[in-house]
């Protein structure tokens, strides 16, 4: 099974999500913005008509000074606002001539519009005044009974902490917004994420469909109906595929049928001639001819395995009983161990290791590796047969063993040792790798303790164990 | 003992059909399946012997039309066919042993015998190998024409090698045979009964020998 490098739908979702937050930041930003920059210039107009009711307090006295008569209401707003509010009269010379808070004037006159001009100014932040001031400046009394005394009024208040207002604009955005669009986020990314797996659900259904596709079920495809748009070109291409693919395996299926045939019947036609001979007419032709057809029928036989074997695949997913295998190989042999005087010993671990394999072509390859020990191992010894847990079958024998240099050849094709017997055709021991690999393992052959040869054939570890 | 051998190479049946009357079997000759469809009306045969890749279709559509019609008759299918999978289909459409040419005729016919020996054939009260003989009816074995008289259980056991003479049986299939599910026997019960029936066979002068594969059961054959 393939890792999956990413999901479908957790793209989805996280890309949902990242996207729900983005525009709920960018709403709160446009929110608090716009905010902010109506409450400034309500600010603004607040601050000019203060300054306004400060000149329209404004008289003159006899000798030309202002006079300020501040209502009692107004006079209260500048005492209580400790220091967060002030006031200055200054005349054409930028003088001051009447201020709420001496040192008021130091504070705002660097930053004081020049006359003649009016309007808005800001002062820098300080440390009495943290986030700075903001100030008013009218001009006052031209007209009327000041005569052509203009006085410059000026009204300014310390700005709250921005940031601090920010905060509370925020809060009171999220707070009355979040509890709806959350639901609403969480919703669509729900409902984004069910309509991904949803519209999936046929590639899943394709994908557990082609899993069940064997060598021996290649004639099934993937199912079409149902799929989304998007699928249904992938899904067509491997039924394509899979078309292709099973008549070719068809053709190979019948060319080594028809191959196996056309040996087989002459060869049997052979063999029946042979043993049909009569027994007292030169017996030693007889046998001898025997033996030779007995070697040509065991060499097709081979060369038709291993054809097999390596044109068609080998449907490894079957349950095996790894013991059952061995009692299988060896009661086939069993006569034939009888009669060269060898003894067939199976070693087995109590509890059957079951495995994943293709039960008869284990058999065939054990049997293979029981038949090389029959031949070589002399009169009289042991030949063992050992299935080991988790899935390890060997064959062992007191034979010569094999030499160090041939012991990789020998499993190649037509890789025979040295002191193979004539009769061999030198495939038994290709056909054993050749098995052992379609299952993932490897046949490998070692010296035995104690003389002879240990051969081992090691199956890897199924994609899924079976139970038990 | 009448068979019927469905083959269509010409040499190969009048081989087997040679070979076969040598053993003692009456042999009748189908070279395809009408032929053969023909034969098996007219005759009741004991065993077909019957080659898969025939002229005009496949040996296993018969086999499929006898097993569909609860024909019981043994059937050996002789093929060139020894893909697993054929095996394996053959065996499941009802045949009861499958042989792959090339072979050799002592062991078709040896197969053939034991076909005819099997529990549901037509014959096979009376099982032996060699000079044993069991009677299966009256429990009764003799070694040529000596009694051999074997307890109840060394009987059974000599009966469940017999059936499967040449072949190994499988120590289990014994202990099921010989002592059911619910008794069951200890390893070393099944060594001693072995042993005591090899001996009375040995002492009788029997020219059959029991051989035991260790780890695996046991094969009865006839001494060489």
């Amino acid at each position: 099974m393939i890792r999956a490098e990413w999901w479908l739908w957790r793209r989805l979702a996280w890309r949902q999500a990242a996207a729900l937050l983005l525009a709920i930041a960018l709403a709160a930003g446009t929110v608090a913005w716009r905010t902010v920059a109506t409450i400034r210039s309500l600010d603004d107009v607040a601050l000019q008509s203060q300054a306004r009711l400060v000149a329209d307090q404004l008289s003159a006295s006899p000798d030309g000074r202002p006079v300020l008569y501040m209502p009692p209401s107004l006079a209260a707003a500048f005492a209580t606002s400790d220091g967060e509010s002030l006031y200055m009269v200054f005349d054409g010379a930028n003088r001051v001539l009447l201020a709420s808070n001496p040192a008021a004037e130091a504070l705002l006159a660097p930053y004081l519009p020049p006359p003649p001009q009016t309007g808005l100014f800001r002062v820098p932040p300080s440390e009495r005044y943290p986030a700075g001031l903001l100030g008013a400046l009218i001009t006052a009394g031209p007209n009327g009974p000041l005569g052509a005394h203009p006085w410059r009024v000026v009204v300014a208040q310390a700005q709250e902490q921005q940031e601090a207002l920010l905060a509370s604009l925020l809060r009171e955005f999220l707070v009355s917004t979040l509890w709806f669009l959350l639901p609403i986020g969480a919703l669509t990314v729900l409902v984004g994420v069910l309509t991904t797996r949803h519209g999936l659900r046929p590639l899943r259904d394709a994908s557990a469909a082609a899993a069940r596709i064997g060598p021996q079920q290649a004639g099934m495809r993937l199912p079409e109906t149902g799929l989304p748009g998007e699928l249904a070109p992938l899904v067509g291409a491997m039924n394509g595929a899979l078309a292709r693919l099973e008549r070719a395996l068809d053709a190979q299926r019948r060319f080594v049928g028809e191959a196996a045939h056309a040996l087989r019947t002459p060869l049997a036609v052979l063999t029946a001639r042979i043993d049909a001979l009569p027994k007292d007419s030169a017996p030693d032709t007889a046998a001898a001819l025997g033996q030779d057809a007995d070697r040509l029928a065991r060499l097709v036989a081979q060369m038709l395995t291993m054809a097999r074997l390596e044109e068609l695949p080998l449907d490894v997913s079957g349950p095996v009983d790894l013991a059952e295998v061995a009692v299988e190989a060896i009661s086939a042999r069993a006569l034939l161990a009888i009669r060269a005087g060898v003894e067939l010993v199976l070693t087995r671990p109590d509890s059957p290791p079951a495995w994943q394999g293709n039960r008869d072509a284990l058999v065939l390859a054990l049997g293979n590796l029981i038949d090389n020990a029959l031949t070589h191992a002399p009169r009289g010894t042991v030949v063992e047969v050992v299935v080991r847990p988790p899935a390890r079958l060997s064959v062992l024998d007191r034979g010569p063993g094999v030499p160090e240099a041939e012991r990789a050849t020998i499993f190649t094709r037509f890789g025979r040792g040295r002191g193979a017997p004539a009769g061999g055709a030198g495939l038994g021991l290709a056909i054993v790798a050749r098995i052992a690999a379609a299952h993932g393992g490897s046949a490998r052959v070692e010296p035995r303790e104690g003389g002879g040869a240990a051969f081992v054939i090691d199956l890897a570890a199924p994609a899924i164990m079976p139970a038990g | 003992m009448r068979l019927l051998v469905i083959e269509d190479e010409p040499n190969l049946a009048a081989l087997v059909r040679a070979a076969l009357d040598r053993a003692g079997f009456a042999v009748d000759h189908a070279a395809g399946l009408a032929e053969a469809d023909a034969c098996l009306r007219m005759a009741a045969y004991d065993a077909l012997v019957l080659d898969l890749g025939l002229g005009d279709g496949c040996g296993l559509t018969l086999l499929r039309r006898l097993r569909a019609r609860h024909d019981g008759v043994p059937v050996l299918i002789l093929t060139a066919r020894d893909a697993p999978e054929d095996r394996v289909g053959g065996l499941d459409t009802g045949a009861d042993d499958y042989v792959i040419k090339p072979f050799h005729m002592d062991e078709l016919v040896s197969r053939i015998r034991a076909l005819l020996r099997r529990p549901n054939a037509a014959l096979g009260v009376r099982l032996s190998l060699g000079t044993v003989v069991l009677d299966t009816v009256t429990r009764t074995t003799q070694v040529g024409s000596e009694p051999l008289g074997l307890s109840a259980r060394e009987t059974a056991l000599l009966e469940l090698l017999l059936r499967r003479a040449g072949r190994v049986v499988p120590r289990e299939a014994l202990d099921q045979g010989l002592y059911g599910m619910d008794s069951p026997a200890t390893p070393n019960a099944m060594e001693v009964l072995v042993h005591r029936l090899r001996k009375r066979l040995q002492d009788a002068g029997a020219d059959v020998a029991i051989h035991t594969l260790r780890g695996v059961g046991y094969l009865l054959a006839a001494a060489e």
